[in-house]
């Protein structure tokens, strides 16, 4: 363990990732806000951001499990809300391949957003010495996860202190709107958006929260099917 | 609300499914592409799955009926215009939150 904190790589990796940190401190914030609303107790919301560490999956789950969908809903729509990860392990994999088996079983638990766009760059920077860019990759990572837990708690104290009357719980869609609005450049993306967003509260009475799940997989549908089209349309 | 045996059903199968998404091309399909459509399609996952997700956080009241002039869904519309120039979440939060403050200070 010595050896790991005292590596160089380490030490840079995990003191680049503190300005990502800061960024994150709002949306770890309201993620525990999310699961106070939800009702969780401490250890849930602790367990939550400790074990399922993505913060769209952890509010989905305190979302669904608040409105008493079935387990089953639960999970398959945090499932399919976490599949960006694949895109991120795809693309991580040539450059955890050649490491042994436990770094590189290890190292994808820590992968989210903020780390895989650092490690990406920095794999390159060390000229793909797997060693170097997993230390560097594991300091990023657990910065990250540190950070995650503590916002986490600290929403967690916050959603159960501050009064209904702050409407606190409005900054958890907020901070999705902080995420989704700027991605709103192609048309495809915008097609997705407003698919998903309509069929979500045009079929609001379906049974067991379903209508979530349909609806983003229907917004994705849209989106990969306009993002042919005007392939297709381009190249003609 | 939430009963604590299936919050933690939740948290271990949500956990162990998205670090076996995390792995999957690192270990298990560790020599194939990424099939081309799928790929196409995982970039449109965040779009979709978080506008399904919030909408009805902005706009459905706790009876079940959607309300399309209410504070909360011009709060929303501000912070997304915020969002989308300053493409930074403590802006965005700033400004939907205190836009709705003020909305509610002058209804008041």
């Amino acid at each position: 363990m010595r050896h790991i904190v005292s590596h160089s790589e380490f030490r840079l990796g995990f003191a680049e990732m503190l300005p990502a940190c800061l960024g994150l401190v709002p949306f770890g914030l309201v993620t525990g806000v999310g699961a106070a609303a939800a009702g969780a107790d401490f250890w849930g919301a602790l367990g939550m951001s400790m074990i399922i560490f993505s913060g769209a999956a952890q509010i989905l789950a305190a979302q669904l499990m608040a409105a008493h969908a079935p387990l089953a809903v639960v999970i398959l729509t945090c499932f399919v809300a976490g599949l960006r990860f694949l895109m991120y392990s795809a693309a991580m994999a040539p450059y955890l391949r050649p490491l042994p088996p436990r770094w590189r079983n290890g190292l994808p638990f820590l992968l989210t957003d903020q780390a895989f766009a650092a490690a990406i760059r920095r794999f390159d920077a060390t000229h793909h010495d797997p060693q170097a860019g997993a230390m560097h990759f594991l300091g990023g990572g657990l910065a990250l996860w540190l950070c995650w837990q503590a916002t986490n708690v600290c929403g967690f104290l916050a959603g159960n202190l501050i009064p209904a009357s702050w409407s606190l719980d409005f900054a958890v869609p907020l901070c999705f709107v902080a995420l989704v609005a700027p991605a709103l450049v192609s048309w495809p993306t915008i097609l997705a958006a407003v698919v998903a967003g309509a069929l979500v509260l045009a079929l609001a009475g379906m049974p067991m929260k379903l209508n979530l799940i349909v609806a983003g997989l229907a917004g994705i549908a849209a989106g990969t099917l306009a993002d042919m089209a005007k392939e297709r349309w381009s190249t003609r | 609300m939430v009963d604590t045996l299936t919050l933690w059903v939740v948290i271990v199968v949500v956990g162990v499914l998205n670090y076996l998404s995390r792995l999957s091309f690192v270990a298990f399909f560790a020599n194939r592409q990424m099939p081309p459509l799928l790929a196409r399609s995982l970039r449109y996952v965040p779009a979709a799955m978080l506008t399904a997700l919030v909408l009805p956080m902005i706009v459905t009241a706790p009876d079940g009926t959607d309300h399309f002039a209410s504070p909360r869904v011009v709060a929303a519309v501000v912070a997304g215009i915020v969002g989308f120039r300053t493409r930074r979440t403590l802006p965005t939060l700033v400004a939907g939150m205190a836009t709705l403050y003020a909305i509610q200070w002058l209804l008041r």
